[in-house]
């Protein structure tokens, strides 16, 4: 009974997961669809874009300077990522290598900031900006983000299960703090970091309320640029969608490279 | 040195909470209190200010047109430096980040030095962002004399930025509510386009006999939604005799039986099938497309209906905006007035140098053509030695929309700190009237007494 049972389900689930998935990728299928269309079908409703057009393509890169905007995104969201990495990792490694007064309300500090809203926090964001003069500069966009929650809660698991006679037998050896770190926890932790480091890159990638309030010049980063298509003289879907697409690439290229490690970053942080 | 820690904590709460003062009370730009006008810039004084406008969230014409006039006035003032900025914000209409945006760079200390603010936050600019009048700053002289010169503004434009007898905006851009047309339909339908419908009665008849003959959408009016805004159906409103606001501003009326009728003559329209179901997003491209007969909308659309009907092979066409039976139309205006925000007086002073010349005879014919915005400066457009003479006279569709600037009636700025959520409110009760089927009056009566708890007390 158990033994029919079991490739029946099987086979539901797999049609679940199926289905699932096109619901996933359609939307992005459409994305690639529209921007193929010639500006006059972009409403059409056909499943393949025919006849094929590069004109959105076209538009897009007449309108926006979609090559500096997507390497301006490039560096945020990479300067981001590695300065969060960084400050997670001191901030993992101090809250797991000594024990001290206030530890454990450090750490609960640190996770309590996950209950402020950013709408609490953005506007004192931006007078701080402000007065260091990094309004309408990338680096206007970086600095208040240094530091990541995640990332300090996701290294603090792994530091937390780290052989601790790794750490004595490095102080035996007479090796600093600090040497410590860098020659015996990073080398250990490579898999974790780089699971972390992509997480990271993406979200930062991905956000668009800070830099939208920081940034007012065209020549920002490719989630503003987007913002430029919409009009109250309408929007140009074809260019959108063009300039959409574009946008997605460098993610898609770096999940195709680092799929395994994406999906172990994700699993990780949510069973350790 | 504050060595323990429930005084550290107090200390910590005292900043928190004096930072917390100074993000929501009293800008730190402060309001204009002088009585002098503020000094002249010397010949070789070099002054750097900032213009913000949400016309330059949107690329493409928009943006090069507004960056084209900056550049012009970069080359006849070499000492002033302007850097041009959009507002910041989340909505993908920069019209809407307009406001928060001013309000967080008044609350850091660093305003723009002038601010493109629109005709509906005229009053929460004056009262709670305290923005300068140019009479304080320049003299009122100095500020009548840049509404004269070679081509006057309208009559009807020039007080559209006062408050309490002072200029506190320049109106800068705006248009008024015009009804496009699809000329080939009408031939279809058998309707004369030469002899478009005068009042909602005929436009209803016209409509009917465009979806009856072409099986295309009869009219769709751009006024009656939260998205739409409220500047197009506050004409709709006016045009019917009434008013959403008394007045002396101190009491809702958009619950009235003129604004009442006023939805009713939509909804009637949507009712009947003439008019589609359609957001403004959706309504667009459909009318561009040629398949809507009639569209009541701002002209800035009209370079977007254009391309349409270039593309589709159909004839465009304007007119002046429908009346109610006999009553004369009541067009509004749309768009911004510009504001001085800074409190530097050099960069008051230069800030004005860039109103003017914003609001002069070489920029309202750039903006005319490039974007269709209203050449409010109305004396261009019959001065053969002007460039926008012959544009005008190859391009007749701006003909209405200058025609209506002649009776204008002001696009009205509901009062107090409550007033996007008046104004929501109000909307919403139109499209759930028009488009939901809902009752008129009992919906739009509901929305007012709950919108009157939102005005400022007395």
């Amino acid at each position: 009974m158990i033994e029919t049972r079991r490739p029946r389900q099987q086979w539901i689930g797999h049609v679940v997961l199926g289905l699932l998935s096109i619901a996933c990728i359609f939307p992005i299928y459409w994305m690639y669809a529209t921007s193929f269309r010639r500006p006059a079908d972009v409403g059409a409703a056909s499943l393949v874009p025919w006849p094929l057009s590069v004109q959105g393509y076209r538009d897009a890169a007449h309108i926006i300077d979609i090559g500096g905007l997507l390497l301006n995104t490039f560096t945020v969201a990479g300067l981001t990522a590695a300065g969060q990495l960084l400050t997670s990792l001191f901030a993992a490694y101090a809250l797991t290598r000594w024990r001290f007064r206030g530890q454990q309300l450090a750490y609960l500090l640190f996770v309590g900031t996950w209950l402020v809203p950013f709408q609490v926090t953005m506007l004192p964001n931006y007078i701080v900006i402000v007065q260091l003069g990094l309004l309408n500069t990338l680096a206007g966009v970086i600095v208040p983000m240094l530091c990541s929650v995640l990332g300090v809660m996701m290294l603090r698991q792994h530091l937390q299960a780290f052989p601790r006679e790794l750490l004595e037998a490095a102080t035996m050896d007479g090796r600093s703090s600090w040497a410590t770190l860098w020659t015996v926890v990073v080398p250990n932790l490579r898999a974790p970091l780089a699971s972390l480091a992509i997480l990271l890159f993406i979200t930062s990638w991905n956000e668009y309320f800070w830099p939208a309030m920081v940034l007012r010049h065209s020549r920002s980063v490719i989630q503003l640029g987007l913002e430029g298509f919409f009009s109250p003289e309408g929007t140009d879907w074809s260019a959108l969608m063009a300039a959409a697409g574009l946008a997605c690439l460098p993610v898609f290229a770096l999940y195709l490279v680092l799929q395994r490690q994406i999906v172990s970053a994700f699993v990780r942080s949510g069973i350790r | 040195m504050i060595r323990h820690w429930p005084a550290r904590a107090a200390a910590v709460a005292a900043t928190l909470l004096s930072l917390t003062a100074c993000s929501v009370g009293t800008p730190s730009g402060g309001p204009s209190t002088s009585v002098a006008t503020v000094p002249e810039l010397a010949p070789d004084q070099k002054v750097s200010i900032t213009f913000e406008s949400y016309n330059l969230s949107t690329a493409g014409p928009w943006t090069d047109t507004f960056n084209e006039l900056l550049d012009n006035f970069r080359k006849q003032h070499p000492n002033i430096t302007v850097t041009a900025q959009k507002p910041g914000g989340a909505s993908a209409n920069g019209v809407n980040n307009s406001m928060s945006s001013l309000q967080s760079e008044v609350a850091a200390g660093n305003p723009p030095t002038v601010a493109q603010e629109i005709f509906g936050d005229l009053d929460f600019m004056v009262d709670k962002l305290h923005a300068h009048a140019y009479d304080d700053l320049f003299g009122r002289n100095a500020v009548q004399a840049n509404f004269g010169g070679a081509h006057p503004f309208a009559d009807t434009a020039k007080p559209l930025g006062d408050v309490k007898g002072k200029t506190y905006g320049v109106p800068f851009v705006f248009s008024t509510p015009v009804l496009y047309y699809n000329a080939s339909l009408f031939r279809a339908a058998g309707l004369d386009p030469a002899n478009p419908p005068a009042n909602w009665d005929q436009v209803k008849t016209a409509a009917q006999a465009i979806k009856s003959h072409t099986g295309k959408d009869g009219v769709y009016i751009d006024c009656l939604t939260k998205v739409s805004g409220d500047w197009c159906y506050q004409a709709l409103v006016a045009s019917n005799g009434g008013s959403v606001l008394s007045g002396d501003g101190s009491k809702l009326t958009f619950a009235d039986a003129p604004a009442v009728e006023a939805v009713g003559m939509a909804r009637d329209l949507v009712g009947s099938g003439v008019m589609p179901q359609l957001t403004q997003t959706q309504a667009f491209p459909q009318f561009a497309a040629g398949n809507i007969g009639m569209f009541l909308e701002s002209s800035s659309l009209q370079g977007n209906f254009v391309k349409g009907a270039a593309d589709g092979h159909w004839d465009l066409a304007a007119a002046t905006m429908p009346q109610f039976g006999s009553k004369p139309a009541a067009p509004t205006n749309s768009g911004a007035a510009l504001f001085v925000t800074a409190s530097d007086p050099a960069q008051q002073r230069a800030g004005w140098e860039l109103v003017k010349y914003l609001t002069g005879d070489e920029a309202y014919s750039i903006i005319a053509r490039k974007i269709g915005y209203l050449p409010l400066r109305t004396g261009l457009v019959d001065d053969p030695n002007s460039s926008l003479a012959s544009w005008v006279a190859q391009n007749p569709l701006v003909r209405p929309n200058l025609d209506q600037l002649k009776r204008l009636h002001p696009w009205l700025a509901f009062p107090g700190d409550n007033y996007v959520q008046i104004r929501n409110g109000m909307l919403e009760a139109v499209e759930k009237s028009v488009f939901q089927n809902a009752d008129p009056n009992a919906t739009l009566t509901a929305a007012q007494q709950q919108a009157s708890a939102l005005m400022p007390a007395k």
